[in-house]
């Protein structure tokens, strides 16, 4: 779906903008999880659509250790969606998720 | 030839399906051989005309999604069995209940379409459902949703669930999806009407790494909440956040 393709890019491109290359950084870490939630629901919300959003943002440090990230959820599966989108860099593992919920 | 097209129903489960996506064609000589063999003894093959009634009125959600979405369930008019699993084999269909005398077709086992008594299929209209207007601007008094009491039950989930598991990167994907499935179960009973519920749940092994978990969402936030909870212990930790929406 094209709006799926476009969520995908908006919270890739929120990503690279906010963390971009820098290693992970305890005093950072924080502004960085609200600036690429703030951004991606910015820009999710000026696409203008009956949809109520939840973004959730996991920031982990690579150090060899393992992480899961599982949802369910109890919706309209006709109208609501989500997109999930893994990123990383040198440093640090990213996993985002967008939810969509129809009004 | 009846007799022996009904013992090869109900001898194989799978042949039913193969059957049931094809159409039969029959000839009314062969249907009117049936008619009368079912009406002229009705003891004599008790069971398997049993278990015939019983395929008729069965519907599976598997097979119904893989079909169109509008099609309607194929019920015989003198039956009503419900349409569950148990009733393939269910030995409560009395006889008596069972007459597939004139308004029964053969041709009719293809999912979704009515035919008629020759083998033909009829077009089924597409009927809409429509809903009414409610009236209703918002969650009655009451009926909001209750963030303490979903965070309580968050946290006796994870503390029942996640006592002395250790990480394992094999089981805990598994372990992950199932938490989120049970939270969810158990929140569907106390969700009050008209609300959506979306889960979340973060397994990790506990490490000496860093980590940050954040939501932020777009909502009502008279009608609509949300609550977390987290579980530490030796080997792993958890997150488990849920959100609650209304739907207007």
């Amino acid at each position: 779906m094209d709006d799926d393709q476009s969520a995908e890019e908006l919270i890739t491109e929120s990503l690279e903008a906010v963390i971009g290359r820098n290693p992970y950084e305890q005093k950072r870490v924080n502004q960085w999880v609200s600036s690429v939630v703030e951004q991606c629901l910015g820009q999710l919300s000026k696409l203008s659509k009956p949809f109520k959003y939840i973004v959730t943002c996991i920031i982990m440090q690579k150090n060899g250790a393992g992480l899961q990230s599982a949802s369910s959820c109890f919706w309209d599966n006709t109208t609501d969606g989500s997109c999930t989108v893994r990123w990383e860099n040198k440093h640090l593992y990213c996993i985002v998720s967008v939810f969509g919920l129809a009004i | 030839m009846a007799f022996k097209w009904q013992e090869a129903l109900c001898t194989s489960k799978t042949g039913f399906f193969i059957m049931a996506n094809q159409p039969l064609p029959l000839s009314q000589e062969t249907l009117a051989q049936f008619n009368r063999s079912m009406s002229t003894e009705p003891g004599a093959s008790g069971p398997p005309r049993r278990r015939l009634g019983s395929i008729s009125t069965r519907r599976s959600s598997k097979d119904q999604s893989k079909d169109q979405p509008h099609h309607r369930p194929l019920f015989l008019r003198s039956m009503t069995l419900p349409s569950s699993e148990s009733s393939f084999l269910s030995p409560t269909v009395s006889n008596s209940h069972i007459s597939m005398g004139k308004r029964f077709s053969f041709a009719g086992w293809h999912q979704g379409g009515r035919v008629s008594f020759s083998g033909l299929y009829l077009q089924q209209p597409i009927q809409e459902v429509y809903v009414e207007n409610t009236y209703r601007m918002g969650p009655e008094p009451g009926c909001r949703f209750n963030a303490s009491r979903t965070q309580q039950i968050l946290q006796a989930t994870l503390d029942s669930y996640l006592e002395g598991v250790c990480y394992s990167p094999d089981s805990c994907s598994q372990l992950c999806q199932m938490l989120a499935d049970l939270v969810l179960s158990k929140l569907k009973d106390v969700n009050p009407p008209r609300y959506k519920v979306v889960c979340q749940v973060v397994v990790g092994q506990s490490g000496k790494q860093g980590i940050r978990v954040s939501s932020r969402s777009l909502m009502n936030p008279n009608t609509d909440n949300y609550t977390s909870a987290v579980f530490h212990n030796h080997s792993l930790f958890a997150v488990a956040l849920v959100h609650g929406l209304y739907f207007e």
